[in-house]
């Protein structure tokens, strides 16, 4: 400013920042300082700090004041980028597809249980019969059964309506959240691709090969280990382009699809809108895939 | 270090995890810490009460919090989001620590906020563990310590750990940090183990590493 000439180049640091001699300090507000230092973070050619600039700059009166400072702001900082990441990664649907397989092994566990116990109670409940599956069976075991059982037969009832509710929700979340890849492969298995992924940004920087090996771990690190034949598929499996294809072509719709899904999973989180050229064409390519030749 | 009846422990407010009180002071557990385990194995290293320490990896917390009791700061580095709520409740309590939501490999992003420390501390589950290291030396003062707890299984799975300790030492010699001691972290944890290193000083002839 007085002519002096400036053989200073201006250092910034998150206190404040420095020229030669002289110093402006930041504002001492920490979700200022917050601000600030993620601002710095960003610019990539920050120096280390160091706290006795700090204190000559008048930003701090000392060591204790400086450390106060840089944690409260820090605090600050953390939470608040937590706060983004937990929003970003969808973490609710996460949540919400792993409460889904649990509900379904709890269910499944106690149905059980209580086929066993209805058939320790009455003798004329044939092993041999064919027992029909989920609400009919426990309806059938409901007509005779004792006051205690059948009070646990509701409540098993009640959570499978809970678990319809829930895999209502997961699917509409999972609609919005991953509209490339729920049109692709279904909205539960692509919510449940995220959940084994752990999170929408995972499965969006998965190679396609992971992703076509999610959820068949067992048999992954057993091919690993001992040189078993490798996994074909894991959750794309309940794709019914997969499951439905011929033997011997289902690796080759698996491959397909689960690198056309590795495409649509990195428009979902990048772009985060439904690509109908692109599924039109993916979808042409796995129906291809599993055609006879 | 402060050992009471055989236990290690650190002075501080209890109750960060549940962890046990023994006259007044926090039981630090080796089945929960490697830091733990590495002083009941026997180590040199001291945390002085004038210790800055760069912490890598700090999960939920557990070790960060024993730290936090016998040095002045730790700038604690955690980058997922889960172990990191956990930090935060820690940190909220405490005056010194620093938490730092950032990934390991990327320095420059808390360059801003980490200053010379004399201790860099890094227990990371990534295969590229030793790179993360030396991207983080530079924070580390002349003669200062590093303590990196390797974990073989998360290199390479597949390789015997034996080959992964003896490549990682010929890397980290490679790289310019001075080995002053290995200990593996068995029984606590097996396949572990703790490279202690040293940062010479700029200048001096470098001593040669001892086998």
């Amino acid at each position: 400013m007085n002519g002096e000439p400036s053989y200073y180049t201006m250092e910034s640091y998150w206190f404040g920042d420095v020229e030669g001699q002289a110093c402006e300090p930041a504002p001492g507000d920490p979700g200022l300082l917050a601000e600030r230092i993620e601002l710095l973070a960003g610019r990539g050619d920050t120096r280390s700090p160091d706290w006795r600039i700090a204190v000559r700059c008048g930003a701090v009166r000392d060591r204790a004041e400086y450390l106060e400072r840089l944690r409260d702001a820090a605090l600050i900082l953390a939470e608040r980028n937590l706060g983004q990441i937990l929003q970003a990664d969808h973490s609710g649907l996460i949540q919400m597809v792993r409460m889904l397989d649990q509900l379904d092994e709890v269910i499944n566990l106690l149905t059980e249980r209580a086929v066993e116990w209805h058939r320790a109670t009455r003798p004329g409940f044939s092993r041999k019969r064919t027992l029909p599956a989920g609400r009919s069976l426990i309806a059938l075991i409901r007509q005779d059964a004792d006051d205690a059982l059948a009070g646990l037969l509701d409540g098993i009832e009640r959570l499978r309506d809970q678990r319809s509710l829930l895999m209502e929700q997961v699917s509409r979340r999972a609609e919005e959240v991953l509209p490339n890849c729920s049109a692709l492969a279904g909205a539960l298995v692509a919510a449940r691709l995220a959940a084994e992924a752990g999170g929408i940004r995972e499965l969006a920087v998965m190679p396609a090969p992971s992703l076509q090996v999610l959820g068949a771990k067992t048999a992954l690190f057993s091919h690993l280990s001992t040189g078993t034949p490798p996994p074909k598929h894991g959750i794309i499996y309940q794709h019914g382009r997969v499951h439905g294809a011929r033997r011997e072509k289902r690796g080759r719709v698996a491959r397909t699809l689960s690198a056309k899904l590795a495409i649509a999973a990195r428009i979902d989180y990048f772009r985060k809108s439904a690509d109908r050229e692109f599924l039109l064409n993916a979808a042409e390519a796995v129906r291809k895939a599993g055609r006879r030749e | 270090m402060i050992w009471i009846d055989g236990h290690l422990v650190s002075e501080g407010p209890g109750g960060v995890y549940g962890e046990r009180m023994l006259r007044g002071c926090r039981v630090w557990d080796p089945k929960r810490s490697k830091l733990a385990a590495l002083y009941h194995l026997g180590t040199d290293l001291e945390l002085g009460p004038d210790h800055r320490v760069l912490y890598l990896g700090a999960a939920n917390g557990t070790t960060v919090s024993h730290v936090a009791d016998y040095v002045e700061v730790v700038y604690a580095v955690e980058i997922a989001p889960r172990p990191m709520q956990d930090l935060l409740v820690i940190a909220g309590s405490r005056k010194n620590i620093i938490p730092i939501l950032a990934n390991a490999r990327r320095p420059e992003i808390y360059r801003p906020v980490v200053e010379e420390v004399d201790l860099l501390y890094q227990d990371v589950a990534s295969p590229r563990q030793v790179s993360i290291l030396f991207g983080n030396s530079c924070f580390l003062k002349e003669g200062g310590t590093a303590v990196l707890m390797l974990k073989p299984r998360s290199i390479d799975v597949t390789r015997p750990p034996e080959d992964v300790f003896r490549e990682v030492q010929t890397e980290i010699e490679d790289g310019g940090l001075r080995i002053l001691d290995r200990v593996r972290l068995s029984p606590y944890y097996p396949d572990h183990i703790a490279f202690l290193c040293r940062r010479d000083e700029a200048g001096r002839p470098r001593p040669r590493s001892e086998p």
